[in-house]
């Protein structure tokens, strides 16, 4: 299958910006619970609330995990950083001003490798730095409230270079972090929970041209899905809006704005155009002393970094025997890859349970929208129904029953369902299969003469209709061998 | 008599028996009934918190439960600094109801010491000004003078010391607000080093500048105050990372042989009854053992527009707090979020906090911030510069406090005019640096002239060494205003 796009001879440049909110205990600058889904204004303190007199102070916790992430990407770690006061009115903002770094963010650089099309891709970052999330407007009939337990949560926001062309690259690259966080426990990825947000830049190009024309931010795409959708849509527009307007200034046919993705119309909805630079009048925060690290504690948490995705992905490549593509599916998530690897404690065909995690799992799982360790299928359930498999005990079709009432009934085992079920019992016995055959080559003259003329779908086709009478229940290797064997008889008369 | 005493004899005559902590407030009580209506001093008295606090005193003492340092000393506390369940209007209009939730960490440290805290004091609108007179709430009268102002903007806490309404008391010095006020009211004031007494509690002006410092009528006061609350703080990360210091047994040492930086070029614009009480602080200095050498702080002339950049960029973020959404006033004839932003910000604050925001947020402006923000970063670091080359050839560095003594009420319109009142303070705080004011004298027309004497980086000890020193041979210190009732 081909998935990609063509957009002529346009280019499309596209770079991403992904807010992470760390999964620390407390908030970035005070002790209050860092923590979704409370009682609205439960976790604040006078310093979350901006009331006068309160002072930041630094969570070290914040910083560990924004340098084990630095480490991750293999960014340079800026030993001195510093935080600056970014200055906007706004509700949600306590202060009126964010607490953001600037000029010196904590992390420079680094990159992260992607599967795009079965292809490995290195996209690079710019910077990462640490910064406070702010509270959240709810909108009533006729007033507006605002619940500040979100305000002062750490975040860490992760700039990309404009280094993509495709929106899969985008997602994959998204993925790519979103995996890395997870490994390293940085932050809980939910995005429906708000603790992932993609910002993305997008603008195209003419092919060969140098520089770049003028970008569409899009905010609020809280799936991959999303993002990828909204990326599509806006390099389109963007093209369309450019061909149609071949004579006029290409700064005047796309100007610079905020736009924000309408999941439910599957467009781009401007939000404001940007006709001046926003003035945040930033300027060294001086309630915090600059953020200085020594190079021990930098190296201490290198040290214990635990394995990464692509770590794992070229494990799985090399020792299992994995597709490339097929390992960045399992290593992109965490919590699949621990589930995948908590089978392989009584599964040793890697391959065949690889197949049944990313393809016929999810598939049957869709409707749900679960993904398989969401559910009450266990890892040894799965080890289980794949030895079964391997053994020859079960075969393709009554497999894919079998886990069709695994899905049905989570927490079934595979073993039990065979036997309660006199139909899944595998038929491997030769003389109880030899009649069917015998039936099936009577029946069925025609097939005979072409698989003896040389057809091998003949055979197949044979195959198929044995398999057919036993109700799936045959081995496919002894019908195999019967059937090569009493058409080689005939062949010899 | 209670008044006439200092806090360390109130603390003394409590441990001993000779007077009931009750009693104590009683007295003070007594004479905040009798004169505070002309001194307006007070934004708020906590009578009800005082005699609580002095009752359960008492009993402690009875009971010979240990007691604090600061057992049975009344304290004021200037209306920026958080005390929690009291008011806390930063003398301005935008928080005329707000009750702080929480104590700043040096009222935490007074109070758990066993001091009586017995009212907020009138200030300018959050600490900007030199007079006092930008309060939304009241004028206050300089005891000395009662056409006068006491000085700002620590000028209620300043002037409720110098009239006896209790024998310390707390103010903040961001530019001079705690020096320049002492020096005005007579009585001994302190600047400590940047971050030796936490900020927390203390409404932001100028972060980088801010400090809380004590009032007192003689330099042992200010010691026994900086033995309290001259500790740090987790709470404040710019906290200096360091235990209290011992004053009461090392000020009392002699300081001859010290080495007295004067800076005497700078001084040369000082009108002619300030510079001949300047010359004979030195000549005590001298008396003392101390030599003199002249240091070069020639920079400091651009220590104003350095100051007025850097304080006023810094409050105009930290004031954007004050926005109608959470506490404090908010317009009744806002209908929008922008006029609740506009009209609450109009009707809440002054014009000098207003002036001071718009120059703030002028100076940080893109297209600006250059030349004058970054600029005046690099004018505050050759300042430090220079202070710590004059002190690699002394010991501390002495000046006047103040250009000029206390002046009359609305006598001083034009903002720069005022703003040249801090000439001589304005630069420790650029640098951090620990300062006293006090008490040098008097002029003609009875009002009092201030010394101040500053230290380097954590020479708090040792400048109140000097103070003490000074004091105890130039004993103006004694001298107690005679308030016409």
């Amino acid at each position: 299958m081909n998935t990609k796009i063509h957009h002529g001879d346009w280019e499309p440049i596209i770079g991403l910006e992904i807010h992470a909110e760390l999964n620390t205990k407390s908030k970035l600058f005070s002790s209050d619970a860092n923590r979704f889904g409370a009682e609205p204004n439960t976790n604040i303190s006078e310093v979350s609330t901006a009331q006068p007199g309160s002072l930041p102070v630094l969570n070290k916790e914040a910083v560990k995990k924004a340098v084990q992430f630095g480490l991750s990407i293999g960014a340079h770690i800026n030993l001195v950083s510093q935080f600056d006061r970014k200055s906007y009115f706004y509700p949600d903002n306590p202060r009126n001003f964010q607490i953001t770094q600037y000029e010196t963010p904590i992390i420079i650089g680094g990159s992260v490798v992607a599967v795009v099309d079965g292809q490995e891709k290195e996209f690079q970052i710019t910077r990462a730095h640490i910064e406070d999330d702010s509270g959240m407007l709810k909108h009533f009939t006729n007033f507006a409230g605002v619940d500040y337990n979100r305000a002062g949560v750490p975040l860490i926001e992760i700039v990309s270079e404009p280094c993509m062309h495709t929106p899969k690259d985008a997602s994959a690259y998204a993925m790519a972090i979103k995996a890395i966080l997870e490994y390293i426990d940085a932050s809980d990825c939910n995005m429906e929970e708000g603790s992932l947000r993609f910002d993305v830049n997008v603008s195209v190009r003419k092919k060969g041209e140098t520089g770049f024309r003028n970008k569409i931010e899009i905010k609020n795409m809280n799936s991959f899905s999303n993002l990828e959708l909204a990326i599509s849509h806006e390099i389109f527009r963007q093209i369309k809006a450019y061909e149609e307007n071949p004579n006029v200034d290409p700064k005047e046919v796309i100007t610079q704005a905020t736009h924000r993705w309408d999941p439910d119309k599957g467009e781009t909805v401007l939000m404001r155009k940007k006709e001046y630079a926003d003035d945040y009048r930033y300027f060294p925060e001086p309630d915090l002393l600059p953020l200085v690290l020594s190079q021990s504690y930098v190296d201490d948490i290198r040290k214990t970094l635990p394995e990464l995705p692509l770590q794992k992905e070229k494990r799985y490549v090399e020792s299992l025997g994995l597709a490339v593509h097929q390992a960045f599916f399992l290593a992109s998530d965490k919590k699949l890859a621990d589930y995948f690897e908590a089978c392989l404690e009584t599964c040793s065909n890697a391959k065949l349970l690889t197949n049944w995690l990313i393809v016929e799992f999810p598939g049957r799982l869709k409707e749900k929208n679960l993904s398989l360790y969401q559910t009450a299928i266990l890892p040894e359930h799965v080890a289980e129904l794949v030895n079964l498999i391997d053994k020859g005990d079960i075969h393709g079709k009554i497999a894919k029953c079998v886990a069709d009432e695994m899905v049905a009934a989570p927490g079934t085992t595979a073993s039990s369902i065979v036997a309660k079920n006199p139909d899944y019992q595998p038929l491997n016995d030769k003389s109880a299969i030899e009649p069917l055959v015998d039936t099936v080559l009577a029946e069925n003259q025609d097939s005979v003469d072409s698989v003896l003329s040389g057809r091998d779908r003949a055979f197949a086709y044979l195959v198929g209709q044995v398999m057919k009478a036993t109700k799936g229940t045959a081995s496919p290797q002894v019908v195999n061998e019967l059937l090569k064997e009493k058409i080689a008889k005939i062949a010899a008369k | 008599m209670i008044h006439t005493y200092s806090a360390n004899l109130v603390h003394e005559h409590f441990m001993s028996g000779k007077l009931s902590a009750q009693e104590i407030v009683t007295s003070y009580f007594d004479r905040i009934k009798r004169y505070e209506p002309k001194v307006d001093a007070f934004l708020s008295l906590s009578f009800d918190r005082a005699v609580a606090k002095a009752k359960a005193l008492d009993e402690k003492r009875a009971a010979k439960q240990p007691l604090g340092k600061l057992a049975g000393i009344p304290v004021a506390i200037k209306d920026n600094i958080n005390v929690q369940g009291e008011i806390s209007t930063c003398s301005s209009k935008i928080l005329e109801n707000y009750k702080a939730p929480f104590s700043a960490t040096a009222v935490n440290l007074i109070e758990a010491e066993d001091a009586i805290i017995i009212g907020k004091t009138n200030c300018d609108e959050f600490a900007m000004g030199s007079s006092t007179e930008h309060s939304a709430y009241k004028r206050t009268k300089n005891p000395w003078n009662l056409a006068c102002t006491p000085g700002g903007s620590s000028g209620g806490s300043a002037a409720a010391v110098a009239a006896r309404f209790c024998p310390v008391s707390l103010g903040s010095d961001t530019g001079g607000s705690v020096r320049q006020p002492g020096a005005l009211c007579g009585i001994a004031a302190f600047k400590p080093t940047y971050g030796r007494i936490s900020r927390y509690g203390l409404v932001a002006y100028g972060s980088s500048l801010d400090q809380i410092g004590p009032f007192g009528t003689c330099v042992e006061d200010i010691a026994l105050m900086m033995e309290v609350m001259g500790r740090h703080c987790p709470k404040d990360s710019t906290s200096v990372p360091k235990g209290p210091d011992e004053y009461m047994h090392s000020i009392k040492q002699p300081i001859k042989g010290m080495k007295i930086g004067v800076p005497w070029q700078f001084l040369q614009a000082l009108r002619a009854d300030a510079m001949k009480n300047f010359q004979e602080a030195m000549k005590t200095l001298e008396s003392l053992g101390c030599q003199l050498v002249e240091v070069d702080l020639s920079l400091l002339k651009y220590s104003l527009p350095t100051y007025y950049i850097l304080a006023t960029a810094e409050a105009s973020t930290n004031l954007a707090r004050y926005d109608g959404i959470r506490y404090g006033l908010r317009s009744q004839q806002a209908k929008t979020l922008d006029e609740v932003y506009d009209f609450t910000r109009e009707e809440g604050f002054g014009a000098e906090v207003k002036r001071r925001i718009l120059l703030g947020t002028f100076v940080l402006s893109s297209g600006y911030k250059d030349a004058y923000y970054k600029q005046a970063q690099k004018v505050r670091a050759l300042i430090i510069q220079q202070y710590e080359k004059a002190f690699s050839t002394c010991d501390i560095i002495a000046t006047p406090v103040t250009p000029n003594p206390c002046f009359e009420l609305g006598s001083i319109q034009d903002p720069l005019q005022m703003y040249l009142e801090d000439i001589y303070t304005i630069g420790l705080n650029l640098a951090g640096l620990p300062g006293m004011s006090v008490p040098s004298g008097f002029t003609q027309d009875n009002k009092p002239l201030g010394l101040q004497l500053i230290g380097p980086q954590l020479g708090d000890v040792l400048v109140t060494k000097a103070a003490y020193n000074f004091q105890q041979t130039a004993a103006f210190h004694n001298a107690i205003p005679d308030i016409k009732e």
